[in-house]
């Protein structure tokens, strides 16, 4: 395949609220990508974006008439984090069959104005519909609190390990200019705060935010032609199992795991010829404080059962071993449901990160989490 | 926490067809799953086929109502507005010997998730249910106090 790059990177500011619409902030993002990227609307030949949300609120077609842009190519998978990581792997095969030349990945939500917000999300699934919300069972905290709950009696897992993410994160998006949260946080704090569903408490729990993002790739060769370092796409991976959506929460199979993170990570790494010791940084659809952990054991970081031991013996933060959601993430960054974090990684691998840079970041982990689908993205410095 | 509290919840459905049958055993207190009449084998939430062997010959099968709770959360924020008043409550997830592969979703009724364990033996009550909604409470002792 034709070796591919992401060559630009766009976004709004992250805010709960926002006075724009769902289709402005993402007018806003795609135009400040394509600015970044050095390349004009029309240089583009390719939309992609999620497969389920955007399809539904903001589509594809819109932003080619706002851009004037003739695709070529158009395409979207699975949905939100998993979309935002696996964009690329489209993209590549587009500009590798010469479908397509330039591509640019949008994804943007207004769960922080909406009614729902994001809890309106889940009512696509029918079984859920009949079976859990009747029993007040209808929200994303309410499930990984009772994953949660399990994995601290099935592995020791204490509040405050789960502490440690949300503090050491919170440190992170206080180096990170761009971060809607703002105030300190002391693992006293996180004890004080309010128990949302037990055992989480807010600070478990991924922010709210207006705000959309977009990246522009184009193919290796072309990027060294533009003014920003390119940032190489070393590999993609998808991953699933057959579990769906009713299920993924509280069934067997999906359960307390994140079914497609092995597979994902280890087609990721199969394909750069990398290993989980070569990679510098991760950025981690940290949706909670429990799904992060989760996913660092089911990708591969380390053993089952020993995700909170590798967390305190690594070192999460910017200055650890192993640096993660180093913007903060979705729990003190911003909730885009995980193309935040691609772009972070580009900005990490750019050397753009200023007090948030990690030092010496040469490849960075991107998993993004849409249960039960999982992608996993691995960039690296040309 | 009494069932009140929860009881005047809306189901707010057009029932897909391969979920009826679950609701009209509940309301005449019975407790049932989907079972595949070719492999046996037990799966939840209702398809229109079995999901192990693929066989359209899916029936509901009754079962004790006797489980463990596997994980419980005491829910304490309203993300449905219309619950503001009744938190905090509990969500349970249940399983059964009888129906190996199930988790149930459920509300644990008569005790505050204080007094709850992972492990500990619940069984479903369905009085005061109209909505088939089925509830679980911990297994009384016959020495008074639960298990
Ligand atoms: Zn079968």
């Amino acid at each position: 395949m034709t070796p591919i790059a992401i060559v630009g990177v766009g976004e709004t500011p992250a805010v709960r609220r926002s006075e724009k619409s769902l289709r402005a902030l993402v007018v806003e993002a795609v135009s400040n990508a394509i600015d970044d990227a050095g390349l004009k609307a029309s240089d583009v030949d390719g939309i992609l974006s999620d497969g389920l949300v955007m399809p539904t609120t903001v589509p594809r077609d819109f932003v080619a008439a706002q851009f004037g842009i003739d695709r070529r190519y158009d395409g979207g998978m699975s949905f939100g984090g998993a979309g935002s990581a696996c964009a690329p792997q489209l993209a590549q095969l587009a500009i590798s069959s010469g479908l397509a030349k330039v591509v640019v990945y949008y994804f943007g939500v207004d769960w922080g104005t909406r009614t729902s917000g994001p809890y309106g999300f889940h009512d696509l699934y029918a079984g859920k519909m009949a079976f859990e919300k009747p029993y007040g069972f209808n929200a994303q905290p309410s499930y990984f609190a009772l994953w949660a709950r399990r994995y601290m009696h099935d592995y020791g897992l204490t509040e405050r390990d789960l502490a440690t993410i949300a503090v050491t994160q919170r440190q992170s998006a206080l180096r990170n200019p761009r971060s809607q949260v703002k105030k300190p946080m002391s693992y006293d704090d996180y004890f004080a705060a309010r128990v949302v569903s037990d055992p989480l408490r807010v600070p478990d729990c991924c922010l709210i935010t207006d705000g959309a993002a977009a990246f522009v790739m184009t193919s290796l060769e072309r990027a060294r032609d533009l003014p920003k370092p390119p940032v190489r796409v070393l590999g993609t991976g998808f991953g699933s199992e057959p579990v769906n959506g009713d299920d993924a929460f509280t069934q067997p199979g999906g359960m307390m795991r994140i079914p497609g993170a092995k597979a994902a990570a280890e087609r990721a790494l199969g394909q750069a010829g990398l290993t989980h010791a070569d990679i510098d940084f991760a950025e981690i659809y940290d949706c909670f404080s429990i799904s992060c952990l989760l996913q660092i054991e089911e990708a591969g970081f380390c053993k089952r059962g020993e995700g909170a031991a590798f967390i305190r013996e690594k070192g999460i933060g910017i200055d650890g071993r192993f640096p993660v959601n180093t913007h903060g993430g979705l729990l003190s960054h911003s909730y885009l449901l995980g193309v935040e974090h691609v772009i972070e990684a580009v900005r990490q691998l750019r050397g753009d990160s200023g007090e948030a840079q990690v030092k010496d970041a040469r490849v960075g982990f991107v998993g993004g989490l849409s249960n039960p689908d999982y992608g996993v993205l691995l960039l690296g410095k040309d | 926490m009494a069932f009140s509290c929860l009881a005047k919840i809306e189901m707010n459905q057009s029932l897909s067809p391969e979920f009826v049958g679950f609701f009209d055993n509940a309301r005449r207190g019975v407790l049932s799953f989907p079972r595949c009449g070719a492999c046996a084998r037990f799966h939840w939430y209702p398809m229109p086929r079995c999901p192990h062997c693929r066989s359209a010959d899916v029936r509901w099968q009754a079962v004790s109502g006797r489980g463990e709770l596997f994980s419980f959360t005491s829910v304490k924020h309203a993300f449905d507005p219309k619950r503001a008043d009744s938190l905090p409550y509990t969500v349970g997830l249940v399983t059964f010997v009888d129906a190996p592969s199930v988790q149930f979703v459920t509300n644990i009724a008569d005790v505050p998730a204080e007094a709850l364990t992972i492990g500990m033996p619940v069984e479903a009550v369905f009085d005061q249910v109209e909505d088939g909604r089925v509830m679980f409470r911990p297994v009384p002792l016959k020495s008074g106090g639960i298990a």
